[in-house]
């Protein structure tokens, strides 16, 4: 137990070095339309916002087309292509997507 | 084959359930969390745009320390704000339009107001059926002591015509591609409520800049997005303003809404005042606990009313038990609260908490589903395993 806590301690120390060092949100999920939402949606979010949405194929049409009014680019012949993906990899039913923390703790 | 992840997620668990390096669990849970300067072990919804939650055990304290205040941006921050050549404008149906520097906004009479302060979409995540946004569950709020100059002593130094009904404020986010300014409005009536304030202080030091240095507005008991950040500009306008943020944004439906349906647009309200609400802090959802005392405690608010009660049921809502309501009170603040339970049993238990208000309100069961989500106030509740 000894000897496991300290190579925990060692590799939680070197989580919290990597996370001041480069803080990479995951990557969206493979699929045809995964470079076209990356240029899309994360020319201006990250893609964590977009991993925790779960909604149903209307709603993320409503989302898509509200976001193509505020300046994502999205060509009209790969809008319904890209609402299959988010609808896909993102449903009403999947399981809530965990948050991370930000280094630190309680005062 | 484990994981580098899930075997330091294991770890972190196992030590966690150990009673061993509590503090280091958040820097294990996820690899890639960035370190946001000025704020500590908070709930990551989005690192661009900033919004951080903050954990539901975290809220013991009366006063939220800011390094715990929960952010919320719907841009980017101002990347270049200079204090010394950030001006505040106030136009518009005045007499006497005027421009204040911060070191004339210091010199001016300051007050002060403890406030809980929390998003609109708090508690969005447990909304059913989902709704977009950002998934808020329990902690886009805090409770804070903002201090600066009334907004009403600006109004008077700059004389506000009778054609002037409503006071916009526009704040300094940076906005990408078409994304409309984030401006809002209030009705003059709250602008000139003695509480209502141009802060420059939050906990007796000057704003954050996630919090709005170096000025905001605090519109004490309203939804967060009325207290604008980085204001720039305070003008008197004749009508309610009409920007993205006003309409089709922060509205609630007129009439109560199935739940997925939809919504005409002309049908809705601006949302102004929280709900009553209350939090579950300690025990947190899931955690095996220990036959004998247990104390359960949490926050409760209601905008501008006042918290009058607040009842814990450990037997999933069946009965319901008197909470002791902390000391520690101000009008427009959150009330802390406790428990003591000594099962008699062990097993599974829910436990609950419902808050009561001034205005004769109590939360709900069921909060009321609207299409953005917004001011979510069902009863909160924990599920907890009693072990003998």
């Amino acid at each position: 137990m000894c000897k496991f806590s300290v190579v925990a301690v060692i590799m939680i120390g070197s989580v919290a070095w990597v996370s001041g060092q480069a803080a990479q949100a995951p990557d969206l999920p493979a699929g045809d339309m995964q470079a076209k939402a990356r240029t899309a949606c994360l020319e201006c979010h990250e893609s964590r916002i977009i991993l925790q949405q779960r909604l149903s194929k209307a709603t993320w049409g409503k989302e898509v087309d509200k976001m193509v009014k505020w300046g994502a680019v999205v060509d009209a012949k790969d809008r319904d292509a890209l609402i299959d993906y988010l609808s896909t990899n993102f449903p009403a039913d999947k399981p809530a997507e965990p948050a991370p923390r930000v280094p630190g703790k309680k005062r | 084959m484990i994981s580098r992840r899930d075997f330091l997620k294991d770890t972190a668990l196992t030590l966690a359930a150990a009673g061993t390096i509590q503090p280091l669990l958040s820097w294990a849970t996820d690899p890639s969390a960035p370190i946001v300067p000025g704020k500590q072990g908070m709930i990551l919804r989005s690192f661009r745009f900033l919004d951080l939650e903050m954990p539901p055990e975290f809220m013991s304290n009366w006063i939220t320390p800011v390094p715990h205040f929960f952010v919320r941006n719907h841009m980017f921050e101002p990347s270049a704000l200079n204090a010394g050549e950030w001006r505040l404008n106030i136009s518009g149906e005045v007499d006497k339009p005027l421009t204040l520097s911060l070191a004339e906004l210091e010199k001016i009479e300051s007050h002060s107001v403890t406030n809980t302060l929390e998003c609109a979409g708090n508690g969005r995540a447990f909304q059913n059926p989902h709704v977009p946004g950002i998934q808020w569950q329990r902690g886009a709020v805090g409770n804070a002591r903002f201090t600066g100059p009334r907004l009403r002593d600006l109004l008077e130094r700059a004389g506000v015509k009778p054609t002037g009904k409503q006071v916009m404020f526009h704040g300094l986010d940076e906005v990408p591609g078409k994304v409309p300014p984030f401006i809002r409005s209030i009705p003059l009536e709250k602008a000139v409520d003695g509480d209502t304030l141009i802060a420059i202080h939050m906990n007796g030091a000057p704003l954050n800049k996630h919090h709005g240095f170096p000025a905001r507005a605090l519109v004490p008991g309203w939804i967060g997005a009325a207290s604008c950040k980085w204001l720039s500009e305070i003008k008197v306008i004749e009508k309610e303003f009409e920007g993205n943020f006003m309409k089709p944004g922060y509205r609630m439906p007129d009439k109560p809404v199935e739940p997925g349906g939809s919504v005409n647009p002309d049908e809705t309200h601006p949302i102004t005042t929280l709900n009553v609400k209350s939090v579950i802090a300690s025990p947190r959802d899931r955690t095996p606990l220990k036959q004998g005392a247990i104390e359960i405690h949490g926050a409760a608010w209601a905008g501008e009313a006042d918290v009058t009660k607040l009842e814990v049921s450990t037997d999933s809502g069946a009965t319901w038990n008197p909470a002791r309501l902390g000391s520690e009170h101000a009008h427009y603040a959150w009330r802390l609260w406790n428990y003591s339970w000594k099962p008699a049993k062990s097993g599974e238990f829910v436990i609950m908490s419902r808050a009561s208000d001034s205005k004769g309100r109590q939360q709900p069961a069921t909060a009321s589903w609207n299409p953005s989500g917004y001011l979510y106030n069902a009863v909160d509740q924990v599920k907890v395993h009693v072990q003998v």
